[in-house]
């Protein structure tokens, strides 16, 4: 590629022309009248924008507050209405839990103190070794019997009632 | 437009864009008279097309009623942050209508009196191969050779550092010297001796 000296004084010497030449170059005549009007009609359109724009914040912070007034009175509503809830409904109704059904009422022990309705008893669940009782013909010498015992505030216990004997039966096996 | 003292040129320049985004209409037809010139002439040497530079120049100015309030005078001068919205007016016109750099119409028809000075053959030639450079080049040609930036304004219009446009310059001068040439080759063949132009994407960033 031949790039010598003279090339790039040549050069500089035509970019110095057309420099000129381009000087001398007059753009098409300026239609002021146009250029008012053109400006006249972009302030107004910003005019209408900046309305447009403090319009919507305004809306957007309507909407907000609205929002914020629904959620706040929804939140008071749920709270009344949980709260007598959790005082009228039973614990034990709100946590269901699966606790085998008791076929029998408690039974007094023998030499205990009589059960009185005003005294606070602790119900303790127990797993008795079959063992312990009299020798039942036909039941595995190894088995037990769950049992909750109803004990009272001596740390005695007071009554005993068992479960269903079908289900709660644990095998040797199990042991 | 009075180039004697450019400072107070450029201080003008900064209060009537002021003005502009306070809503005064005369600064803006003011400014207008002052800079349409320069960016016209911009456009019409990296278009070389008078229609093309015309529809450029008025949508710079469009721009200038929107965009006044981001001039920042500390990157740079009100002209060079002109030439740089008629830039990427210019490249965004040219990518729409695919004319990056070939088969770039020259204007016919009858020539008025401003013309005549491009009527010399060399100059013709001259700006006909300008106009069929890779962009990037000759953006960079046409701000520094054509319209007298400084390498550091032309550096601040064109969005990269000073290093590179001393690149882009060395190697478009390179590029209108072997199209000059009597024996110049296809640009296309051209191209490849200088190695690869820059895709459009990297310019228009």
């Amino acid at each position: 590629m031949s790039n010598t000296p003279h090339d790039a004084s040549r050069l500089q010497s035509d970019l110095a022309q057309l420099r000129t030449a381009l000087r001398a170059l007059e753009p098409p005549e300026v239609d002021e009248a146009a250029l008012r009007a053109r400006f006249r009609e972009m302030q107004q359109q910003r005019a209408q924008n900046a309305v447009a724009e403090r319009s919507s914040r305004f809306r957007l912070a309507a909407a907000a507050a609205v929002v914020l007034a629904l959620g706040g009175i929804l939140a008071a509503v749920v709270l009344r209405g949980e709260h007598p809830a959790s005082v009228l409904v039973p614990v034990a109704a709100e946590t269901p839990v699966a606790i085998p059904v008791p076929v029998s009422a408690f039974q007094p022990l023998p030499n205990s103190t009589s059960l009185s309705p005003s005294s606070s008893y602790n119900v303790v669940r127990v797993r008795i070794p079959l063992s312990a009782f009299a020798v039942v013909p036909g039941t595995q010498q190894g088995g037990s019997i769950e049992a909750d015992l109803l004990v009272g505030e001596d740390g005695l216990a007071r009554a005993i009632r068992f479960n269903e004997a079908e289900a709660l039966l644990v095998s040797v096996a199990d042991q | 437009m009075d180039q004697a003292d450019p400072g107070s040129n450029d201080r003008a320049d900064v209060r009537l864009l002021a003005e502009i985004v306070a809503g005064v209409e005369q600064s803006f037809v003011e400014l207008y008279r002052r800079r349409h010139n320069d960016v016209y002439r911009f456009v019409f040497a990296m278009a070389k097309s008078r229609s093309f530079a015309q529809d450029v120049t008025q949508e710079v100015f469009l721009n200038v009623l929107e965009n006044a309030a981001r001039f920042d005078s500390a990157k740079g001068t009100v002209r060079a942050w002109l030439f740089g919205c008629a830039r990427h007016v210019t490249l965004d016109r040219l990518r729409l209508e695919r004319r990056w750099t070939d088969d770039m119409p020259a204007d016919v028809g009858t020539l008025d009196s401003d013309e005549r000075l491009l009527a010399d053959q060399r100059v013709e030639r001259l700006h006909a191969a300008i106009a069929r450079l890779p962009v990037e080049y000759r953006e960079a040609l046409v701000l520094f050779e054509l319209q007298e930036l400084t390498y550091a304004e032309t550096a601040t219009v064109l969005d990269c550092p000073i290093g590179t446009v001393r690149s882009r310059l060395h190697r478009g001068r390179v590029l209108l010297a072997t199209m000059l040439d009597e024996n110049a080759q296809p640009l296309s063949e051209v191209k490849s001796s200088v190695g690869a132009p820059l895709q459009a994407r990297e310019v228009c960033s």
